[in-house]
């Protein structure tokens, strides 16, 4: 889906010396910014920001070095991907948006909450990996190939583009992040409201996973969308639209 | 005939006989205890894709599956009682406990059991019987072609009642192609008076699960009824009269009928698969008087009754073992891991099945005893859309009431009500769970008695071990004299 199709804006920011290129449906609500999977771009997330718009002020951001982001000399590493998030934050002067990650982008996201408290008001991790027990180049490969046969065949076009903007330098590099990254750890630091979203044919996300990171989360809520495979924002962008406005509503009852 | 082939497996009875001495024997039910482990992956893959298979195919499968269990008619009175109780007495480890059950199935009582590493035999077993060319919507069609063969039955086995049982709502695919004949123990068998002479510790105490629920039934003979539909999802007044959802169920299924029409009710008689037949209670109190055991009676009225009472049970145990005790997981019907709830620090809650008014007694409890971080439910697929049957819809109702995790647990809910890979998964999903708990020690009889006479659910009496005469906690509540 083109951006003007799709009836979204394209806004560059420069963060940290890198131009980081973001899409943007303004909806009435309160902002949400999405952080795409490793490897990928915003591509995969346009038809989820589009459903989004409609209720919320709906971001999505490339990371510097995929998709239409400037590139570093060397590959970020997860720790620099989440200060880029944000420092984006900063520059985009929002109040407390709602971090939406999507499978790696939930690490970055994660990232972001605990080491820089104040930027996120609440997360969203839709398929948030690395399920500890498969921290393993052939383990990951295996549930990759497994759940590739339930997603959409028309996101693979869109996945081939994203690798070829990358390189395969950089999405290896972002594969390898997501390996070492120990999510595990940082998960009980998470001081904000934070929805856990799975689909329930997901292979890369083990329903007992799903259910730790819930559980390790201090303020964390699990919803299983039957069904769906990893990508659950390019499976049923409605769906999950829904389910974050139900989720920021009652987030925002809760606070007040 | 071999005991285990007369006797159904995918019964509550042999469910529950399973799962509890699987875990007395420090196991956990992969394949609901009817397989190895090893099996269970492709099981659950095989089951998966069969879950896919059109409506009307699966529905044959589930009738295919019941009449493959079936005893054939001819060889129902070859059935000796005797063998089925040495065939059950069997399943367990011979080892000596402080206390021992005896009487209803229930699931609640499993875990009951499981806590006190206590073994529990059940009075009831339900007997398949093969039988062709009776339409399910009509039951007397249904006795008029057993009747002959439950006579045979009870003449060659004078220790057993007979409960033959026509659930033409939730057993419709089932009854196809065979009867249900549930049995029951007037007197104690000799397996199971030797089995509890081997392991129930001098000073021990035999604890009667007594379920007081009943059902209309017409007598056939002496020792022998004919009940007019089951507990579920219909009441019993449905069940003779008919009435709107009956009618409305008969038209979806195509039924010639828009009401049942059993035989007249006589009478109601202990209901067929969870009530307790009393005249076993004077063998119990002679072999108690003559071992020097204490026979306690925990009467409850419905089979329901007993779930909010263990589950507060192991909230108490929970606690005192510095667990959270904020995890529930709801069982249903015959899918009980008694081994993973403990591992997994879970509070059971058992539903008798999948219906309305079990729904509602999970969601009471929930509201009652919450809120808990974590809700799993298993749900039991009997593959009829029946009267009373609480949709999937209704369940997620009732796990959006969980803090943090509200999920089913084996349930594929696009193939729900027929779901066949429910039977593997259930087990499989729970026993992934990576927040465990270890094993814990059995909780002491003591501790648990004293919760159990404290409860207003249950009826407690105690015969004295030599006087034999009932010494009830409270004498003029109904049921103590029986």
């Amino acid at each position: 889906m083109g951006v003007e199709k799709a009836g979204l804006e394209r806004e560059d920011r420069v963060v940290g010396g890198l131009r980081v290129a973001t899409y943007r449906r303004r909806g009435p609500g309160p902002a949400v910014v999405c952080v795409h999977g490793a490897g990928v771009s915003s591509r995969e997330l346009l038809p989820f920001v589009r459903a989004l718009g409609e209720r919320h002020d709906a971001w999505t951001l490339d990371l510097p070095g995929f998709g239409a982001s400037a590139k570093p000399p060397r590959p970020l590493t997860l720790p620099a991907l989440a200060d880029a998030v944000a420092g984006w934050v900063a520059e985009a002067r929002l109040d407390r948006p709602c971090l939406l990650g999507g499978s790696f982008g939930c690490q970055v996201v994660v990232d972001t909450a605990v080491r820089h408290p104040g930027v996120a008001g609440s997360l969203v991790l839709a398929g948030p990996t690395v399920d500890p027990r498969a921290r393993s180049p052939w383990r990951l490969a295996g549930q990759w190939l497994r759940n590739s046969v339930r997603e959409s065949p028309r996101m693979a076009p869109l996945n081939v583009a994203d690798y070829l903007d990358a390189g395969p330098r950089r999405v290896l590099a972002a594969f390898g992040e997501s390996m070492r990254d120990r999510i595990e750890d940082k998960l009980p630091l998470v001081q904000v409201p934070a929805l856990v979203v799975r689909g329930g044919k997901d292979r890369m996300v083990p329903q007992s996973w799903a259910e730790e990171v819930t559980r390790l989360l201090p303020y964390g809520r699990l919803v299983v969308m039957d069904g769906l495979p990893h990508m659950t924002p390019y499976r049923d962008p409605e769906g999950l639209a829904r389910l974050v406005t139900g989720f920021l509503d009652g987030a925002r009852e809760e606070a007040a | 005939m071999r005991p285990g082939r007369a006797v159904a497996s995918f019964d509550s009875a042999t469910g529950m006989l399973r799962a509890l001495a699987r875990f007395l024997h420090g196991r956990d039910v992969p394949l609901i205890g009817q397989g190895p482990a090893a099996a269970e992956a492709p099981a659950a893959a095989l089951l998966g894709l069969a879950n896919r298979l059109p409506r009307r195919l699966k529905e044959r499968a589930y009738a295919a599956g019941g009449w493959a269990e079936a005893v054939p008619m001819r060889r129902v009175g070859d059935i000796r009682s005797g063998d089925l109780a040495r065939w059950v007495a069997g399943h367990y480890p011979e080892r000596r406990s402080e206390v021992a059950f005896i009487g209803s199935s229930n699931g609640a009582l499993v875990h009951l059991a499981a806590a006190l590493a206590a073994p529990w035999l059940p009075q009831t077993l339900l007997i398949p019987v093969r039988r062709h060319g009776v339409h399910p919507d009509e039951p007397r069609e249904d006795l008029r072609r057993t009747r002959a063969a439950g006579e045979a039955l009870t003449a060659a086995n004078p220790d057993l009642v007979l409960h033959q049982m026509h659930d033409a709502n939730q057993d419709r695919l089932m009854i196809a192609g065979m009867s249900y004949f549930r049995v029951k123990w007037r007197r104690l068998p000799e397996a199971y008076r030797r089995y509890l002479e081997r392991n129930l510790a001098p000073g021990g105490t035999l604890v009667v699960a007594d379920c007081g629920l009943r059902w209309p039934v017409t007598r056939i003979g002496p020792r022998h009824v004919f009940q007019h539909g089951a507990l579920g999802g219909a009441t019993p007044r449905e069940y003779h009269e008919g009435g709107p959802r009956v009618a409305d169920y008969l038209r979806r299924y195509g039924s010639p009928h828009r009401r049942w029409d059993y035989p007249p009710v006589d009478e109601e008689s202990p209901e067929a698969e969870w009530g307790f037949e009393p005249a076993l209670l004077p063998d119990l109190e002679e072999l108690a008087a003559r071992n020097g055991w204490r026979l306690a009676r925990m009467g409850f009225a419905a089979p329901e009754d007993l779930s909010p009472v263990v589950a507060d049970l192991y909230r108490a145990w929970y606690r005192r073992r510095g667990l959270p005790a904020d995890r529930l997981l709801a069982e249903c019907f015959l899918l009980l891991e008694p081994y993973w709830t403990l591992r997994s620090g879970s509070v059971p809650y058992w539903l008798v099945f999948n219906t309305e008014p079990s729904c509602a007694g999970l969601a009471g409890y929930v509201d009652r005893a919450g809120p808990f971080a974590e809700i799993r439910l298993m749900l039991f697929s009997h593959g009829v859309e029946s009267v009373g049957l609480a949709s999937a819809e209704r369940w997620r109702e009732v796990l959006a009431r969980a803090g943090k995790i509200g999920v089913f647990t084996g349930v594929d809910t696009a193939a729900y009500l027929r779901d066949f890979a429910g039977l593997a998964l259930a087990h499989r999903e729970l026993a992934r769970i990576m927040a465990t708990a270890p094993m814990p020690p059995p909780l002491e009889w003591r501790v648990a008695e004293e919760f159990l006479a404290g409860r207003e659910e249950i009826e407690w009496s105690e015969a004295g071990a030599r006087a034999g005469l009932p010494v009830g906690r409270n004498p003029s509540a109904p049921g103590t004299d029986r």
